[in-house]
Protein backbone atom coordinates (compact mmCIF):
# COMPACT_ATOMS: atom_id res chain seq x y z
CA UNK A 1 0.00 0.00 0.00
CA UNK A 2 1.47 3.35 -1.00
CA UNK A 3 1.81 5.98 1.76
CA UNK A 4 -1.11 8.34 2.18
CA UNK A 5 -0.44 12.09 2.02
CA UNK A 6 -0.76 14.17 5.19
CA UNK A 7 -3.29 16.55 3.62
CA UNK A 8 -5.51 13.57 2.75
CA UNK A 9 -5.39 12.38 6.35
CA UNK A 10 -6.31 15.86 7.60
CA UNK A 11 -9.34 16.02 5.29
CA UNK A 12 -10.37 12.49 6.31
CA UNK A 13 -10.08 13.47 10.00
CA UNK A 14 -12.30 16.54 9.45
CA UNK A 15 -14.96 14.37 7.76
CA UNK A 16 -14.69 11.88 10.61
CA UNK A 17 -15.27 14.56 13.25
CA UNK A 18 -18.30 15.84 11.30
CA UNK A 19 -19.65 12.27 11.17
CA UNK A 20 -19.32 11.92 14.95
CA UNK A 21 -21.07 15.28 15.30
CA UNK A 22 -24.03 13.96 13.28
CA UNK A 23 -24.26 10.91 15.57
CA UNK A 24 -24.28 13.12 18.67
CA UNK A 25 -26.93 15.40 17.15
CA UNK A 26 -29.18 12.42 16.36
CA UNK A 27 -28.68 11.10 19.90
CA UNK A 28 -29.64 14.46 21.38
CA UNK A 29 -32.81 14.67 19.22
CA UNK A 30 -33.79 11.13 20.23
CA UNK A 31 -33.13 11.85 23.91
CA UNK A 32 -35.67 14.69 23.82
CA UNK A 33 -38.35 12.20 22.77
CA UNK A 34 -37.43 9.49 25.29
CA UNK A 35 -39.56 9.73 28.43
CA UNK A 36 -39.99 6.25 29.91
CA UNK A 37 -38.85 2.62 30.09
CA UNK A 38 -40.68 1.33 27.00
CA UNK A 39 -39.41 4.39 25.11
CA UNK A 40 -35.85 3.64 26.17
CA UNK A 41 -35.86 -0.13 25.52
CA UNK A 42 -38.17 -0.25 22.46
CA UNK A 43 -38.69 3.34 21.16
CA UNK A 44 -42.29 3.16 22.37
CA UNK A 45 -43.06 0.76 19.45
CA UNK A 46 -43.07 3.77 17.15
CA UNK A 47 -40.50 3.00 14.43
CA UNK A 48 -41.36 3.55 10.78
CA UNK A 49 -40.41 1.14 8.00
CA UNK A 50 -37.11 2.83 7.11
CA UNK A 51 -35.68 3.07 10.61
CA UNK A 52 -36.92 -0.40 11.62
CA UNK A 53 -35.77 -1.98 8.33
CA UNK A 54 -32.34 -0.40 7.96
CA UNK A 55 -31.69 -0.56 11.70
CA UNK A 56 -32.36 -4.31 11.73
CA UNK A 57 -29.98 -4.97 8.85
CA UNK A 58 -27.27 -2.48 9.83
CA UNK A 59 -27.25 -3.92 13.37
CA UNK A 60 -26.74 -7.44 12.12
CA UNK A 61 -23.79 -6.58 9.85
CA UNK A 62 -20.88 -5.46 11.97
CA UNK A 63 -17.50 -4.42 10.64
CA UNK A 64 -17.58 -7.88 9.09
CA UNK A 65 -19.40 -6.60 6.01
CA UNK A 66 -16.94 -3.81 5.18
CA UNK A 67 -13.85 -5.74 6.27
CA UNK A 68 -14.41 -9.53 6.42
CA UNK A 69 -16.79 -9.91 3.47
CA UNK A 70 -14.53 -7.75 1.31
CA UNK A 71 -11.62 -9.94 2.37
CA UNK A 72 -13.51 -13.11 1.38
CA UNK A 73 -13.74 -12.26 -2.33
CA UNK A 74 -10.31 -10.59 -2.28
CA UNK A 75 -8.86 -13.91 -1.08
CA UNK A 76 -11.08 -16.50 -2.81
CA UNK A 77 -12.45 -14.70 -5.87
CA UNK A 78 -16.10 -15.27 -6.81
CA UNK A 79 -16.33 -18.42 -4.66
CA UNK A 80 -15.79 -16.14 -1.65
CA UNK A 81 -19.25 -14.73 -2.38
CA UNK A 82 -21.18 -17.70 -0.96
CA UNK A 83 -21.81 -15.75 2.24
CA UNK A 84 -24.19 -13.49 0.24
CA UNK A 85 -26.93 -16.09 -0.52
CA UNK A 86 -26.43 -17.43 3.03
CA UNK A 87 -27.06 -14.04 4.63
CA UNK A 88 -29.86 -13.10 2.21
CA UNK A 89 -31.71 -16.35 2.92
CA UNK A 90 -31.42 -15.41 6.61
CA UNK A 91 -32.90 -11.97 5.77
CA UNK A 92 -35.78 -13.68 3.90
CA UNK A 93 -36.66 -15.80 6.93
CA UNK A 94 -36.40 -12.80 9.24
CA UNK A 95 -38.47 -10.30 7.28
CA UNK A 96 -41.11 -12.65 5.81
CA UNK A 97 -41.54 -15.23 8.59
CA UNK A 98 -40.32 -13.66 11.84
CA UNK A 99 -41.16 -9.94 11.56
CA UNK A 100 -44.89 -10.19 10.60
CA UNK A 101 -45.54 -12.65 13.47
CA UNK A 102 -43.20 -11.26 16.10
CA UNK A 103 -44.47 -7.66 16.03
CA UNK A 104 -48.13 -8.44 16.86
CA UNK A 105 -47.15 -11.22 19.30
CA UNK A 106 -44.80 -8.94 21.27
CA UNK A 107 -47.34 -6.09 21.24
CA UNK A 108 -50.08 -8.44 22.58
CA UNK A 109 -47.74 -9.80 25.23
CA UNK A 110 -46.36 -6.36 26.12
CA UNK A 111 -42.87 -7.82 25.63
CA UNK A 112 -39.87 -5.48 25.60
CA UNK A 113 -36.94 -7.86 24.98
CA UNK A 114 -36.32 -11.17 23.21
CA UNK A 115 -36.13 -12.81 26.64
CA UNK A 116 -39.52 -11.32 27.45
CA UNK A 117 -41.02 -12.86 24.31
CA UNK A 118 -39.69 -16.31 25.23
CA UNK A 119 -40.76 -16.19 28.89
CA UNK A 120 -44.24 -14.84 28.16
CA UNK A 121 -44.76 -17.28 25.32
CA UNK A 122 -44.24 -20.33 27.52
CA UNK A 123 -44.64 -19.04 31.08
CA UNK A 124 -41.68 -18.93 33.45
CA UNK A 125 -42.86 -19.10 37.07
CA UNK A 126 -39.36 -19.50 38.60
CA UNK A 127 -37.45 -17.25 36.12
CA UNK A 128 -35.51 -20.26 34.78
CA UNK A 129 -35.92 -19.28 31.11
CA UNK A 130 -35.33 -15.58 31.81
CA UNK A 131 -32.06 -16.11 33.67
CA UNK A 132 -30.80 -18.71 31.19
CA UNK A 133 -31.53 -16.49 28.18
CA UNK A 134 -30.13 -13.40 29.89
CA UNK A 135 -26.88 -15.18 30.79
CA UNK A 136 -26.35 -16.39 27.20
CA UNK A 137 -27.15 -12.93 25.80
CA UNK A 138 -24.89 -11.11 28.26
CA UNK A 139 -21.88 -13.36 27.74
CA UNK A 140 -22.16 -13.24 23.94
CA UNK A 141 -22.99 -9.53 23.77
CA UNK A 142 -20.27 -8.32 26.13
CA UNK A 143 -17.62 -10.17 24.13
CA UNK A 144 -19.15 -8.87 20.91
CA UNK A 145 -19.26 -5.25 22.15
CA UNK A 146 -15.64 -5.35 23.33
CA UNK A 147 -14.44 -6.84 20.03
CA UNK A 148 -16.36 -4.23 18.01
CA UNK A 149 -14.90 -1.46 20.17
CA UNK A 150 -11.45 -2.84 19.36
CA UNK A 151 -12.28 -2.76 15.64
CA UNK A 152 -13.67 0.78 15.92
CA UNK A 153 -10.54 1.88 17.83
CA UNK A 154 -8.27 0.55 15.09
CA UNK A 155 -10.34 2.18 12.32
CA UNK A 156 -10.54 5.51 14.18
CA UNK A 157 -6.86 5.65 15.05
CA UNK A 158 -5.84 4.96 11.43
CA UNK A 159 -8.33 7.43 9.92
CA UNK A 160 -7.60 10.21 12.45
CA UNK A 161 -3.86 9.73 12.04
CA UNK A 162 -3.37 8.62 15.68
CA UNK A 163 -0.30 6.43 16.02
CA UNK A 164 0.98 3.72 18.35
CA UNK A 165 -0.60 2.21 21.45
CA UNK A 166 -1.74 5.61 22.75
CA UNK A 167 -3.37 6.32 19.36
CA UNK A 168 -5.24 3.03 19.57
CA UNK A 169 -6.42 3.74 23.13
CA UNK A 170 -7.59 7.20 22.08
CA UNK A 171 -9.38 5.68 19.06
CA UNK A 172 -11.24 3.15 21.25
CA UNK A 173 -12.18 5.82 23.78
CA UNK A 174 -13.43 8.33 21.17
CA UNK A 175 -15.60 5.80 19.32
CA UNK A 176 -16.92 4.17 22.49
CA UNK A 177 -17.58 7.47 24.29
CA UNK A 178 -19.73 8.80 21.43
CA UNK A 179 -21.70 5.56 21.20
CA UNK A 180 -22.21 5.27 24.98
CA UNK A 181 -23.38 8.88 25.17
CA UNK A 182 -25.78 8.53 22.22
CA UNK A 183 -27.17 5.19 23.42
CA UNK A 184 -27.58 6.13 27.08
CA UNK A 185 -29.31 9.41 26.28
CA UNK A 186 -31.58 8.38 23.43
CA UNK A 187 -31.95 4.62 24.06
CA UNK A 188 -33.55 2.47 21.36
CA UNK A 189 -34.77 5.45 19.33
CA UNK A 190 -31.27 6.95 19.12
CA UNK A 191 -29.83 3.57 18.16
CA UNK A 192 -32.44 3.08 15.42
CA UNK A 193 -32.02 6.59 14.01
CA UNK A 194 -28.21 6.46 14.03
CA UNK A 195 -28.46 2.99 12.46
CA UNK A 196 -30.60 4.45 9.67
CA UNK A 197 -28.04 7.18 8.99
CA UNK A 198 -25.11 4.79 9.19
CA UNK A 199 -26.84 1.99 7.28
CA UNK A 200 -27.56 4.32 4.38
CA UNK A 201 -23.94 5.51 4.44
CA UNK A 202 -22.71 1.90 4.26
CA UNK A 203 -25.11 1.08 1.39
CA UNK A 204 -24.15 4.16 -0.64
CA UNK A 205 -20.45 3.44 -0.12
CA UNK A 206 -20.81 -0.20 -1.14
CA UNK A 207 -22.80 0.67 -4.26
CA UNK A 208 -20.70 3.63 -5.40
CA UNK A 209 -17.16 2.37 -4.72
CA UNK A 210 -17.33 -0.88 -6.73
CA UNK A 211 -19.07 0.85 -9.64
CA UNK A 212 -16.35 3.50 -9.72
CA UNK A 213 -13.56 0.96 -9.32
CA UNK A 214 -14.89 -1.35 -12.05
CA UNK A 215 -15.33 1.62 -14.41
CA UNK A 216 -11.74 2.64 -13.71
CA UNK A 217 -10.54 -0.87 -14.46
CA UNK A 218 -12.18 -0.59 -17.89
CA UNK A 219 -15.48 -2.37 -17.26
CA UNK A 220 -16.65 -5.73 -15.99
CA UNK A 221 -14.88 -7.60 -18.79
CA UNK A 222 -11.55 -6.13 -17.68
CA UNK A 223 -12.30 -7.18 -14.08
CA UNK A 224 -12.94 -10.77 -15.22
CA UNK A 225 -9.75 -10.81 -17.30
CA UNK A 226 -7.75 -9.37 -14.41
CA UNK A 227 -9.07 -11.95 -11.95
CA UNK A 228 -8.52 -14.83 -14.39
CA UNK A 229 -4.92 -13.72 -14.95
CA UNK A 230 -4.25 -13.87 -11.19
CA UNK A 231 -5.94 -17.26 -10.73
CA UNK A 232 -8.46 -18.93 -13.10
CA UNK A 233 -10.16 -20.49 -10.03
CA UNK A 234 -11.29 -16.97 -9.05
CA UNK A 235 -13.88 -17.19 -11.84
CA UNK A 236 -15.71 -20.31 -10.65
CA UNK A 237 -18.32 -20.77 -7.91
CA UNK A 238 -16.31 -23.61 -6.35
CA UNK A 239 -12.97 -21.82 -6.43
CA UNK A 240 -11.16 -25.05 -7.31
CA UNK A 241 -12.47 -26.93 -4.28
CA UNK A 242 -13.75 -30.46 -4.88
CA UNK A 243 -15.92 -33.06 -3.11
CA UNK A 244 -16.47 -32.78 0.65
CA UNK A 245 -14.28 -29.66 0.94
CA UNK A 246 -16.54 -27.87 -1.56
CA UNK A 247 -19.81 -28.93 0.11
CA UNK A 248 -18.49 -28.23 3.60
CA UNK A 249 -17.52 -24.74 2.48
CA UNK A 250 -20.85 -24.00 0.77
CA UNK A 251 -23.00 -25.43 3.61
CA UNK A 252 -20.95 -23.47 6.15
CA UNK A 253 -21.34 -20.20 4.23
CA UNK A 254 -25.07 -20.75 3.69
CA UNK A 255 -25.33 -21.74 7.35
CA UNK A 256 -24.40 -18.20 8.45
CA UNK A 257 -27.98 -17.28 7.57
CA UNK A 258 -29.44 -19.69 10.14
CA UNK A 259 -28.38 -17.31 12.91
CA UNK A 260 -30.43 -14.26 11.94
CA UNK A 261 -33.75 -15.13 13.67
CA UNK A 262 -31.87 -15.55 16.96
CA UNK A 263 -30.09 -12.19 17.09
CA UNK A 264 -31.74 -10.14 19.86
CA UNK A 265 -30.31 -6.86 18.53
CA UNK A 266 -31.91 -7.57 15.13
CA UNK A 267 -35.36 -8.94 15.87
CA UNK A 268 -36.18 -6.33 18.54
CA UNK A 269 -36.35 -3.88 15.58
CA UNK A 270 -39.38 -5.76 14.29
CA UNK A 271 -40.97 -5.56 17.75
CA UNK A 272 -40.47 -1.78 17.70
CA UNK A 273 -42.21 -1.26 14.32
CA UNK A 274 -45.29 0.94 14.59
CA UNK A 275 -47.79 -1.38 12.88
CA UNK A 276 -48.13 -4.26 10.38
CA UNK A 277 -48.05 -1.86 7.45
CA UNK A 278 -44.52 -0.72 8.47
CA UNK A 279 -43.46 -4.37 8.65
CA UNK A 280 -44.68 -4.98 5.09
CA UNK A 281 -42.73 -1.96 3.84
CA UNK A 282 -39.57 -2.84 5.74
CA UNK A 283 -39.45 -6.22 3.98
CA UNK A 284 -38.57 -4.58 0.66
CA UNK A 285 -36.21 -2.04 2.25
CA UNK A 286 -34.27 -4.69 4.18
CA UNK A 287 -33.95 -7.04 1.19
CA UNK A 288 -32.72 -4.30 -1.15
CA UNK A 289 -30.23 -3.09 1.46
CA UNK A 290 -28.97 -6.65 1.88
CA UNK A 291 -28.49 -7.29 -1.83
CA UNK A 292 -26.72 -3.94 -2.33
CA UNK A 293 -24.42 -4.31 0.66
CA UNK A 294 -23.45 -7.99 0.34
CA UNK A 295 -22.85 -7.89 -3.40
CA UNK A 296 -21.27 -4.42 -3.16
CA UNK A 297 -18.80 -5.71 -0.57
CA UNK A 298 -18.07 -8.74 -2.76
CA UNK A 299 -17.40 -6.56 -5.81
CA UNK A 300 -15.11 -4.26 -3.77
CA UNK A 301 -13.05 -7.32 -2.84
CA UNK A 302 -12.87 -8.53 -6.47
CA UNK A 303 -11.96 -5.10 -7.84
CA UNK A 304 -9.47 -4.59 -5.00
CA UNK A 305 -7.71 -7.84 -5.87
CA UNK A 306 -7.06 -6.63 -9.42
CA UNK A 307 -6.30 -2.98 -8.56
CA UNK A 308 -4.16 -3.57 -5.45
CA UNK A 309 -2.41 -6.91 -6.06
CA UNK A 310 0.31 -6.06 -3.51
CA UNK A 311 -2.11 -5.55 -0.62
CA UNK A 312 -1.18 -8.06 2.09
CA UNK A 313 -4.48 -8.04 4.02
CA UNK A 314 -7.62 -8.36 1.87
CA UNK A 315 -9.79 -7.08 4.72
CA UNK A 316 -8.15 -3.67 4.30
CA UNK A 317 -9.13 -3.47 0.60
CA UNK A 318 -12.00 -1.02 1.03
CA UNK A 319 -9.98 1.37 3.17
CA UNK A 320 -6.95 1.14 0.89
CA UNK A 321 -9.06 1.80 -2.21
CA UNK A 322 -10.78 4.73 -0.50
CA UNK A 323 -7.49 6.38 0.41
CA UNK A 324 -5.85 5.77 -2.96
CA UNK A 325 -8.62 6.12 -5.53
CA UNK A 326 -10.98 8.93 -4.62
CA UNK A 327 -11.00 12.56 -3.43
CA UNK A 328 -10.07 12.91 0.27
CA UNK A 329 -13.59 14.09 1.21
CA UNK A 330 -15.10 10.97 -0.40
CA UNK A 331 -12.35 8.87 1.19
CA UNK A 332 -13.42 10.30 4.56
CA UNK A 333 -17.03 9.34 3.86
CA UNK A 334 -16.00 5.83 2.82
CA UNK A 335 -13.97 5.41 6.00
CA UNK A 336 -16.91 6.78 7.98
CA UNK A 337 -18.96 4.03 6.30
CA UNK A 338 -16.47 1.39 7.47
CA UNK A 339 -16.73 2.71 11.03
CA UNK A 340 -20.51 3.09 10.68
CA UNK A 341 -20.85 -0.63 10.05
CA UNK A 342 -19.02 -1.23 13.33
CA UNK A 343 -20.69 1.42 15.48
CA UNK A 344 -24.25 0.66 14.35
CA UNK A 345 -23.72 -2.88 15.65
CA UNK A 346 -21.98 -1.75 18.86
CA UNK A 347 -24.82 0.59 19.84
CA UNK A 348 -27.47 -2.07 19.19
CA UNK A 349 -25.60 -4.73 21.13
CA UNK A 350 -24.81 -2.34 23.95
CA UNK A 351 -28.50 -1.61 24.34
CA UNK A 352 -29.42 -5.31 24.26
CA UNK A 353 -26.82 -6.06 26.96
CA UNK A 354 -28.04 -3.13 29.05
CA UNK A 355 -31.71 -4.14 28.60
CA UNK A 356 -30.79 -7.67 29.70
CA UNK A 357 -29.35 -6.30 32.95
CA UNK A 358 -31.70 -3.42 33.74
CA UNK A 359 -34.99 -4.83 32.40
CA UNK A 360 -34.69 -8.62 32.55
CA UNK A 361 -32.65 -8.94 35.74
CA UNK A 362 -33.25 -5.83 37.88
CA UNK A 363 -36.85 -5.03 36.89
CA UNK A 364 -38.33 -8.43 36.09
CA UNK A 365 -36.34 -10.95 38.16
CA UNK A 366 -35.59 -8.78 41.20
CA UNK A 367 -38.81 -6.75 40.90
CA UNK A 368 -37.15 -3.30 41.27
CA UNK A 369 -37.78 0.01 39.48
CA UNK A 370 -41.31 -0.72 38.41
CA UNK A 371 -42.29 2.85 37.55
CA UNK A 372 -41.56 4.21 34.10
CA UNK A 373 -39.31 7.10 35.11
CA UNK A 374 -37.05 4.95 37.31
CA UNK A 375 -36.90 2.35 34.55
CA UNK A 376 -35.56 5.02 32.16
CA UNK A 377 -32.90 6.24 34.62
CA UNK A 378 -31.87 2.67 35.39
CA UNK A 379 -31.60 1.88 31.66
CA UNK A 380 -29.40 4.93 31.03
CA UNK A 381 -27.00 4.14 33.86
CA UNK A 382 -26.79 0.50 32.85
CA UNK A 383 -25.80 1.44 29.29
CA UNK A 384 -23.05 3.67 30.71
CA UNK A 385 -21.73 0.97 33.05
CA UNK A 386 -21.91 -1.84 30.46
CA UNK A 387 -20.24 0.45 27.91
CA UNK A 388 -17.40 1.31 30.29
CA UNK A 389 -16.91 -2.39 31.00
CA UNK A 390 -16.74 -2.93 27.23
CA UNK A 391 -14.00 -0.27 26.96
CA UNK A 392 -12.01 -1.88 29.79
CA UNK A 393 -12.24 -5.32 28.16
CA UNK A 394 -11.32 -3.86 24.75
CA UNK A 395 -8.27 -2.11 26.19
CA UNK A 396 -7.11 -5.02 28.32
CA UNK A 397 -7.62 -7.40 25.34
CA UNK A 398 -8.65 -10.33 27.56
CA UNK A 399 -7.91 -13.33 25.38
CA UNK A 400 -10.79 -15.49 26.60
CA UNK A 401 -13.33 -12.84 25.65
CA UNK A 402 -12.04 -12.52 22.12
CA UNK A 403 -11.92 -16.25 21.73
CA UNK A 404 -15.58 -16.35 22.77
CA UNK A 405 -16.54 -13.68 20.25
CA UNK A 406 -15.61 -16.08 17.49
CA UNK A 407 -18.74 -18.02 18.25
CA UNK A 408 -20.95 -15.21 19.56
CA UNK A 409 -22.88 -15.29 16.27
CA UNK A 410 -23.30 -19.05 16.21
CA UNK A 411 -23.94 -19.20 19.98
CA UNK A 412 -26.78 -16.66 19.84
CA UNK A 413 -28.07 -18.11 16.58
CA UNK A 414 -28.19 -21.69 17.85
CA UNK A 415 -29.59 -20.79 21.28
CA UNK A 416 -32.39 -18.54 20.04
CA UNK A 417 -33.08 -18.90 16.30
CA UNK A 418 -34.74 -22.36 16.43
CA UNK A 419 -36.63 -21.28 19.54
CA UNK A 420 -37.97 -18.06 18.00
CA UNK A 421 -39.02 -19.93 14.85
CA UNK A 422 -40.76 -22.60 16.93
CA UNK A 423 -42.40 -19.92 19.11
CA UNK A 424 -43.83 -18.18 16.07
CA UNK A 425 -44.57 -21.04 13.72
CA UNK A 426 -45.42 -24.11 15.75
CA UNK A 427 -47.36 -25.30 18.74
CA UNK A 428 -46.29 -28.30 20.79
CA UNK A 429 -43.18 -26.84 22.43
CA UNK A 430 -43.27 -26.18 26.19
CA UNK A 431 -40.99 -24.24 28.54
CA UNK A 432 -38.87 -27.30 29.31
CA UNK A 433 -38.29 -27.77 25.58
CA UNK A 434 -37.37 -24.09 25.35
CA UNK A 435 -34.81 -24.52 28.15
CA UNK A 436 -33.37 -27.61 26.44
CA UNK A 437 -33.07 -25.72 23.12
CA UNK A 438 -31.15 -22.80 24.62
CA UNK A 439 -28.74 -25.06 26.52
CA UNK A 440 -28.28 -27.46 23.60
CA UNK A 441 -27.68 -24.63 21.11
CA UNK A 442 -25.01 -23.10 23.33
CA UNK A 443 -23.41 -26.42 24.33
CA UNK A 444 -23.18 -27.85 20.80
CA UNK A 445 -21.82 -24.56 19.48
CA UNK A 446 -19.02 -24.56 22.06
CA UNK A 447 -18.21 -28.27 21.57
CA UNK A 448 -18.21 -28.07 17.76
CA UNK A 449 -16.21 -24.86 17.69
CA UNK A 450 -13.60 -26.46 19.96
CA UNK A 451 -13.55 -29.35 17.50
CA UNK A 452 -12.86 -26.93 14.66
CA UNK A 453 -9.98 -25.51 16.70
CA UNK A 454 -8.75 -29.01 17.70
CA UNK A 455 -5.70 -28.78 15.46
CA UNK A 456 -4.37 -25.86 17.51
CA UNK A 457 -5.82 -26.78 20.89
CA UNK A 458 -6.43 -30.54 21.14
CA UNK A 459 -6.24 -30.73 24.97
CA UNK A 460 -9.37 -28.65 25.59
CA UNK A 461 -11.34 -30.48 22.89
CA UNK A 462 -10.45 -33.85 24.45
CA UNK A 463 -11.95 -32.63 27.76
CA UNK A 464 -15.29 -31.48 26.33
CA UNK A 465 -17.23 -34.52 27.61
CA UNK A 466 -16.40 -34.02 31.27
CA UNK A 467 -16.55 -30.19 31.09
CA UNK A 468 -20.11 -30.64 29.75
CA UNK A 469 -20.98 -33.05 32.57
CA UNK A 470 -19.52 -30.62 35.11
CA UNK A 471 -21.48 -27.69 33.65
CA UNK A 472 -24.70 -29.76 33.71
CA UNK A 473 -24.03 -30.73 37.34
CA UNK A 474 -23.47 -27.08 38.33
CA UNK A 475 -26.73 -26.05 36.62
CA UNK A 476 -28.64 -28.89 38.32
CA UNK A 477 -27.22 -28.01 41.75
CA UNK A 478 -28.06 -24.32 41.23
CA UNK A 479 -31.60 -25.29 40.20
CA UNK A 480 -31.87 -27.48 43.31
CA UNK A 481 -30.51 -24.86 45.73
CA UNK A 482 -32.82 -22.13 44.40
CA UNK A 483 -35.74 -24.62 44.19
CA UNK A 484 -36.33 -23.36 40.65
CA UNK A 485 -36.15 -26.72 38.87
CA UNK A 486 -38.83 -29.36 38.64
CA UNK A 487 -38.24 -32.85 37.23
CA UNK A 488 -38.97 -31.72 33.65
CA UNK A 489 -36.33 -28.98 33.90
CA UNK A 490 -33.79 -31.57 35.05
CA UNK A 491 -34.70 -33.72 32.04
CA UNK A 492 -34.09 -30.67 29.81
CA UNK A 493 -30.60 -30.11 31.30
CA UNK A 494 -29.67 -33.80 30.97
CA UNK A 495 -30.94 -33.86 27.36
CA UNK A 496 -28.88 -30.78 26.47
CA UNK A 497 -25.74 -32.25 28.05
CA UNK A 498 -26.31 -35.57 26.24
CA UNK A 499 -26.77 -33.90 22.85
CA UNK A 500 -23.64 -31.80 23.43
CA UNK A 501 -21.55 -34.88 24.22
CA UNK A 502 -23.07 -36.78 21.26
CA UNK A 503 -22.17 -33.90 18.93
CA UNK A 504 -18.63 -33.85 20.34
CA UNK A 505 -18.39 -37.58 19.60
CA UNK A 506 -19.85 -37.14 16.10
CA UNK A 507 -17.32 -34.43 15.18
CA UNK A 508 -14.56 -36.98 15.76
CA UNK A 509 -16.32 -40.04 14.31
CA UNK A 510 -17.30 -38.35 11.06
CA UNK A 511 -14.29 -36.03 10.84
CA UNK A 512 -16.56 -32.99 10.51
CA UNK A 513 -13.92 -30.57 11.75
CA UNK A 514 -14.55 -28.09 8.95
CA UNK A 515 -18.34 -27.82 9.24
CA UNK A 516 -19.48 -24.45 10.63
CA UNK A 517 -20.79 -25.12 14.15
CA UNK A 518 -24.04 -23.17 13.73
CA UNK A 519 -25.42 -25.76 11.28
CA UNK A 520 -25.42 -28.80 13.63
CA UNK A 521 -26.11 -26.64 16.73
CA UNK A 522 -29.20 -25.05 15.13
CA UNK A 523 -30.77 -28.37 14.15
CA UNK A 524 -29.88 -30.16 17.40
CA UNK A 525 -31.35 -27.27 19.43
CA UNK A 526 -34.58 -27.51 17.42
CA UNK A 527 -34.61 -31.28 17.94
CA UNK A 528 -34.04 -30.81 21.68
CA UNK A 529 -37.00 -28.42 21.92
CA UNK A 530 -39.35 -30.86 20.21
CA UNK A 531 -38.06 -34.02 21.89
CA UNK A 532 -38.04 -32.64 25.44
CA UNK A 533 -41.48 -31.07 24.93
CA UNK A 534 -42.82 -34.44 23.77
CA UNK A 535 -41.74 -36.25 26.94
CA UNK A 536 -42.42 -33.55 29.56
CA UNK A 537 -45.80 -32.27 30.78
CA UNK A 538 -47.32 -29.00 29.62
CA UNK A 539 -47.88 -26.46 32.42
CA UNK A 540 -51.19 -24.87 33.38
CA UNK A 541 -50.04 -21.45 32.10
CA UNK A 542 -48.97 -22.91 28.77
CA UNK A 543 -52.19 -24.84 28.36
CA UNK A 544 -54.13 -21.60 28.79
CA UNK A 545 -52.21 -19.83 25.99
CA UNK B 1 -3.22 -13.54 -24.22
CA UNK B 2 -5.63 -16.07 -22.76
CA UNK B 3 -9.30 -15.05 -22.68
CA UNK B 4 -11.01 -15.77 -19.38
CA UNK B 5 -14.72 -16.08 -18.65
CA UNK B 6 -16.99 -16.83 -15.71
CA UNK B 7 -18.20 -20.40 -15.25
CA UNK B 8 -21.95 -21.13 -15.20
CA UNK B 9 -21.89 -21.51 -11.41
CA UNK B 10 -20.17 -18.13 -11.07
CA UNK B 11 -22.85 -16.50 -13.26
CA UNK B 12 -25.56 -18.04 -11.08
CA UNK B 13 -23.88 -16.92 -7.85
CA UNK B 14 -22.94 -13.45 -9.03
CA UNK B 15 -25.95 -12.37 -11.12
CA UNK B 16 -28.79 -14.85 -11.29
CA UNK B 17 -29.39 -15.32 -7.56
CA UNK B 18 -29.62 -11.64 -6.57
CA UNK B 19 -31.64 -10.82 -9.70
CA UNK B 20 -34.22 -13.55 -9.04
CA UNK B 21 -34.37 -12.53 -5.38
CA UNK B 22 -35.00 -8.86 -6.17
CA UNK B 23 -37.71 -9.77 -8.71
CA UNK B 24 -39.44 -12.06 -6.18
CA UNK B 25 -39.34 -9.35 -3.50
CA UNK B 26 -40.88 -6.80 -5.88
CA UNK B 27 -43.57 -9.28 -7.03
CA UNK B 28 -44.44 -10.14 -3.42
CA UNK B 29 -44.71 -6.45 -2.56
CA UNK B 30 -46.93 -5.73 -5.58
CA UNK B 31 -49.07 -8.75 -4.67
CA UNK B 32 -49.52 -7.30 -1.16
CA UNK B 33 -50.43 -3.89 -2.54
CA UNK B 34 -52.97 -5.22 -5.05
CA UNK B 35 -54.59 -7.70 -2.66
CA UNK B 36 -58.31 -6.93 -2.21
CA UNK B 37 -58.93 -5.49 1.25
CA UNK B 38 -55.31 -4.42 1.63
CA UNK B 39 -54.90 -1.43 3.94
CA UNK B 40 -52.41 0.15 1.54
Amino acid sequence: MTPVEGSTLTTVAVVMVAYLGVLLFIGWRAAKRTHGGEDFHLAGRSLGAWSAGISSTASSESGWVTLGAVGMTFTYGISGLWYAPGCLLGYLVNVYLVAPRLRPLSADQGSITLTDVITRRWGDPKNVLRLTATTIILVCMMGYVAAQMTAAGKAFSSSLGLEGRSGYILGVVIGAAVIILVTSLGGFRAVAWTDLFQGLLVAIALIALPLYAIARLGGFGALVQGLGAIDPNFLSAGGGRLGPALWGFIIGQLGIGLGYPGMPHVITRYMAARDDHQVQRLQVIAMFWGVAVFYGAGLVGLAGRVMLPGLADGEQALMAMALQLVHPVLAGLLLAAVISAVLSTVSSQLLVAASAVSYDVVEKTLGKASDDRRSLVLGRWTVAVVGLLGILVALSEVRLVFWFVLFAWSGLGAAFAPLILLALLRRGVNRHGALAAMLTGTGVTVAWKLGRDAATNPEIFARVWWITLLAAAVILVLGQLTRAFDMADRIAVVAAASLTIISWWLVQQWGLYNLYELVPAFFLAGFAALAVSAITPISVEEASQ
Amino acid sequence: MEDYSLTLGAHLLLWAFPLVLVVLVIVEDLHDRLKPGSER
